[in-house]
């Protein structure tokens, strides 16, 4: 059996990885004097099961530990002792954003907050819990959908179990009750972006792909030239046919064979449950998303971590370096994925240094983006990174008060360096329909995004997020 | 579409066992709370007036409309991948397709309807394509099968496509395509450095083929109507019958049938269903299912305190999985059993560890050995460690899950889904049993957990009571009498049973949990959800399951079926 080179390169991780210099970037891009270089774009970063902010539980009180000390300007002050101030450094960037979501009956509350989260929108049948669906399109696949040039979907990224509550991956919507899989290895997103895996770009290799590509495609209309195909048939075929790529005879987004093999090392633990590993894989995922909207792969990349509840991965205690209980036990508080078991002691500091790694994680993020410098600014300016939580806090499963925490400002859309606590039923929807507005998607007149997510919830900007 | 609502209890029973209509999705009722036929359903079980002249049984059994194609779930991959190059193992190149996204509401991997072709999936099957073409070219003995060496280079070839697109494609190539793969085939050479000759050729064909949507997906393109229906092709039944029972490509057999047009003879398929079930394939198709609907994974996720239980054995989920698949095997293959045996069934298989917690005595190591269980303690699937540990918790049993589980899964009831918000369990009596704690915060009167708990979920789940978090029989909790009684909604009414040998016993001959697992066996065979116009077949197949009909008899009942060789005239909508 053949080897794969990533498989046989599998192990050397640990190596520093270094984006493509933005000189690539150019001659692929050819852009001109005054032209925005790299497209608007949004980067989502997904956790479960809430923070570990101020409530009362049937526990005990516990004290603020995620949200700043007040609202208003962002500063090393009114951030210290709390989670956020792991983004010390990049405060100015950061826009930290409390939002209401709808109270839609899903039945379950991790259902209600990770299929909401990204699609602003109801169950496909109500109370239906763990096996619930996502009325509508989530936004990071109408991004994809209405910016990616050629229509090509989206990203979607996974790490942790592909299993569980909820399915596993669930985060992400073509449409009501059409939920997309994700990439869950990393160096399988890379092969993707890239269009070639371990072969050497050349021209016997770019007219094999394109003799085959045209007669898969050939086959593929015979298929769907059946007058008699329902709709069904002919939407995933359509999906198929348009999923097949011919490979560009120049590549300007590629790594060296040493960055693949840091790609490669640090995505190994995708499907594990340690947490370490998790993040590890999810850090490749994100390296991955930065060079794809960096190369203009892609306007959007969603990257959900762990399950509905991320009811296996055991993230690690910051103080002790053990795996700690399972994430969904610790933000229950109990041993228990439902209401019973023992209580978990200190369970909200524990729940706290899982906040601090997400946040740490989406530290990562930013700093890659601010690493790649543009003719005018950085890439963390020319778009938004967003790291959302489906819950406000875990035993409650409140949908009031989600945590969106948006890096960048998309080309000064959004007012950064500063918390708010947008309250009202539907803010959520909001935030969304204005990071799509950010993204570049635009209403049907060519104004702002207004018509994303449920119709009955609120979709004008929130003016106190504007720049 | 869900499950058919008959089984929603009928309002007899919604009296005696005081269920709420807020626990179902949808109740409809029944004529004396007993499961009927339907209308236009196999009524009297064994009635041939109704069996068609075609051969293909009842004629009220008629197909779904369902999708043309079918594409390979990534195990249909791996397997036809293996047997087209005669592998001695499989390939392991999908392990890098992304995995499809779970639908709600569909137990199984094979919803044909969900299965798409996205860019991430297809950039993995371009590079499986790639590597295996790589693969095969590289090596004489692949090279070999698949194109053997006929002396001439140009004869060769032809050959090689003709057949080898026959394998793949699971019919004939056209003259057009085989021209076009002759084509493709002479420009190998040139567009290779590191392979040469006939076998650059060779390589770059295979590319195309595997990611043809001929080799991705099963197709069905037939369209004459006869009688009503549109009777599948040779070529369509022989991928049906072969994917549905070996989860693989059609064997050297069923293509020469097929080619003859002897597979449209239904008396041809069912001497071909038998035979495939002597394959060993037939036992991993038949394992794969019941792992799905047992949630067999669920299994390896136990973990009992070690505090309570020094003496569980730290892999006991990984036994447990072992213990599961031989004792099926046995029941199902060595001895024709049926889905009234696995539920009722003494026997089981142990390595020195399980015996211990099944208190058994005698000489035992690490091999497993089959094992005959005391038939006052133990019956069937839901009795052995398994089902047990994966709904437990890691101190105390958990009626809740077992009882939910087998409520929905196993009598097919609807249930909705819990409350949103889950009150922890309160601070109760320290003398209390795990079922009076239970009850006390699940059944307490005005509570939105009664009218799901009370009637349908405990009582499920409390027969139980006799097994502890690792398995072990047990007939003192918190130093009371377990009380495993119960009165449990099936379709012969409310059943009262003492303990879970009694619960298995009214299971294994109530009609609605034979049903129920027709039902999923009929999602899994045609890949689609439950549609009422399967309740003819699955009620006739069903009468036959009760009256101790084996699995490997339902499944070529199955196979020879007239929704199974036939499509519906109308497409899906």
């Amino acid at each position: 059996m053949k080897m794969h080179r990533r498989t046989v390169l599998k192990g050397l991780g640990g190596l520093s990885l270094s984006l493509p210099f933005l000189e690539g970037l150019r001659s692929a891009k050819e852009a001109t004097a005054g032209e925005a270089l790299v497209q608007p774009f949004a980067i989502f970063m997904r956790q479960a099961n809430g923070v570990a902010s101020a409530q009362s539980t049937d526990v005990g009180d516990e004290p603020e530990r995620f949200w700043p000390s007040s609202e208003g300007l962002l500063s090393p002050q009114s951030v210290a002792g709390r989670t956020l101030e792991e983004l010390d450094g990049y405060l100015n960037d950061v826009l930290a954003v409390g939002v209401d979501a709808a109270p839609f009956d899903y039945g379950d509350g991790h259902a209600r907050g990770v299929l909401q989260g990204l699609t602003a929108m109801g169950p496909t049948v109500i109370g239906s819990g763990g096996e619930a669906d996502a009325a509508g399109e989530s936004i990071d696949n109408r991004i994809g959908r209405e910016l990616n040039p050629d229509g090509r979907e989206s990203l979607f990224l996974y790490a942790g179990l592909n299993a569980g509550w909820m399915g596993g991956a669930c985060q992400s919507y073509r449409a009501a009750g059409d939920r997309r899989a994700p990439l869950h290895n990393p160096v399988n997103a890379y092969a993707l972006v890239t269009g070639i895996d371990g072969e050497s770009l050349s021209d016997m290799l770019v007219e094999r792909r394109q003799s085959v590509n045209d007669l898969v495609r050939e086959q593929m209309a015979a298929l769907m030239a059946n007058p008699r195909l329902s709709a069904n048939d002919l939407d995933r075929l359509e999906l198929h046919r348009s999923a097949i790529r011919d490979l560009e005879g120049t590549l300007s987004c590629m790594l060296t064979a040493d960055e693949e093999a840091a790609l490669d090392g640090a995505a190994a633990g995708y499907e594990s449950t340690d947490g370490d590993q998790v993040l590890a894989a999810v850090r490749a995922h994100i390296d991955v998303a930065v060079l794809s909207v960096a190369c203009g792969y892609t306007r959007s990349v969603s990257i959900q971590i762990g399950n509905g509840n991320d009811g296996t991965t055991r993230y690690r205690n910051l103080d002790t370096g053990e795996a700690m209980e399972n994430y969904h036990y610790i933000s229950h508080r109990r041993e228990s994925h439902g209401a019973d078991g023992a209580i978990i002691p200190d369970s909200d500091l524990l729940h706290s240094m899982v906040d601090r790694q997400f946040a740490q994680t989406f530290r990562y993020l930013m700093e890659r983006l601010a690493n790649y410098p543009l003719p005018q600014g950085r890439l963390l300016d020319a778009g938004v990174a967003v790291w959302h939580n489906d819950q406000s806090q875990g035993p409650s499963h409140s949908s009031l008060n989600l945590p969106y925490i948006l890096g960048g400002s998309a080309n000064e859309y959004f007012r950064t360096g500063q918390y708010v606590r947008a309250d009202g039923v539907g803010t959520h929807c909001q935030l969304l329909n204005m990071i799509g507005t950010a993204a570049g998607l635009r209403n049907a007149s060519g104004g702002d995004l207004d018509d994303f997510g449920d119709p009955s919830l609120p979709k004008d900007p929130l003016p106190q997020l504007l720049a | 579409m869900a499950k058919r609502d008959k089984y929603a209890i009928g309002p007899a029973l919604v009296l005696a066992l005081g269920v709420s209509t807020g626990c179902y999705t949808g109740i409809q009722e029944l004529n004396g709370g007993v499961a009927s036929g339907g209308e236009g359903g196999a009524d009297d079980g064994g009635d041939d007036d109704g069996e068609g002249p075609d051969g293909l049984g009842p004629e009220e059994e008629l197909p779904v409309p369902t999708t043309r194609f079918f594409r390979l779930t990534h195990v249909q991959w791996e397997n036809t991948v293996q047997d087209l190059f005669d592998l001695d193992e499989p390939s392991g190149l999908s392990a890098d397709f992304r995995a499809d996204a779970r639908e709600g509401g569909f137990l199984f991997d094979n919803n044909a309807t969900s299965l798409e072709v996205d860019e991430a999936l297809w950039s993995g099957y371009q590079r499986a394509a790639v590597d295996m073409a790589e693969i095969a070219a590289s090596d004489p003995s692949i090279l070999e099968f698949i194109a053997p060496d006929t002396g001439d280079e140009t004869t060769r070839a032809a050959e090689f496509i003709r057949n080898f697109g026959r394998r793949a494609f699971r019919r004939p190539l056209t003259d057009a395509e085989a021209t076009q793969y002759v084509e493709l085939f002479n420009r190998g050479p040139e567009l290779y450095e590191e392979t040469t000759g006939f076998a650059a050729g060779v390589r770059l064909v295979l590319e195309a083929i595997l990611q043809s949507p001929n080799f991705l997906y099963r197709s069905e393109t037939s369209e004459e109507i006869v009688d009503g229906v549109i009777p599948l092709n040779s070529w369509e039944v022989a991928s049906r019958i072969s994917y549905f029972l070996l989860d693989t490509m059609p064997d050297d057999e069923l293509l020469d049938l097929a080619e003859a047009g002897e597979l449209e003879d239904p008396d041809r398929v069912q001497e071909q269903a038998r035979r495939l079930l002597e394959n060993p394939r037939a036992h991993m198709v038949v394992q794969k299912f019941h792992h799905t609907l047992l949630e067999v994974e669920k299994f390896q996720q136990t973990a009992p305190s070690p505090a309570f239980y020094p003496d569980a054995p730290e892999n006991l989920g990984d036994l447990a999985v072992q213990e599961h698949d031989l004792f099926l095997a046995h029941t199902v293959f060595d001895n024709d059993g049926s889905w009234g045996d696995l539920l009722t069934s003494t026997e089981t298989y142990v390595n020195a560890d399980l015996a211990a917690i099944y208190g058994l005595s005698g000489d035992f190591g690490d091999e497993f050995t089959r094992v005959d269980l005391d038939p006052n303690e133990r019956r069937g699937l839901f009795t052995q460690i398994g089902f047990l540990v994966a709904n437990a918790t890691s101190v105390h049993p958990d009626p809740i899950h077992r009882g939910a589980y087998l409520a929905r899964h196993i009598a097919c009831h609807s249930i909705a889904a819990p409350p949103d918000t889950v009150p922890p369990v309160p601070e109760g009596d320290p003398d209390a049993t795990n079922r009076e704690t239970v009850i006390a915060h699940t059944e307490a009167p005005g509570t939105e957990c009664l009218g799901c708990h009370k009637p349908l979920i405990n009582p499920f789940g409390f027969p139980y009571e006799n097994y502890d978090s690792t398995g072990a029989f047990r007939t003192e909790d918190n130093g009371q009498t377990v009380d495993a009684s119960a009165t449990v909604a099936l379709a012969s009414g409310a059943v009262e049973v003492s303990n879970a040998v009694d619960l298995a016993e009214a299971m294994a001959t109530d009609e609605q949990v034979h049903q129920c697992y027709l039902e999923h066996w009929t999602e899994y065979t045609m890949g689609r959800p439950y549609d009422d116009l399967d309740e003819a077949l699955v009620d006739r197949l069903a009468t036959a399951s009760v009256e101790d009909a084996s699995v490997k008899e339902l499944l070529v009942e199955f196979a020879t079926s007239r929704p199974f060789l036939t499509r519906s005239t109308e497409e899906m909508q």
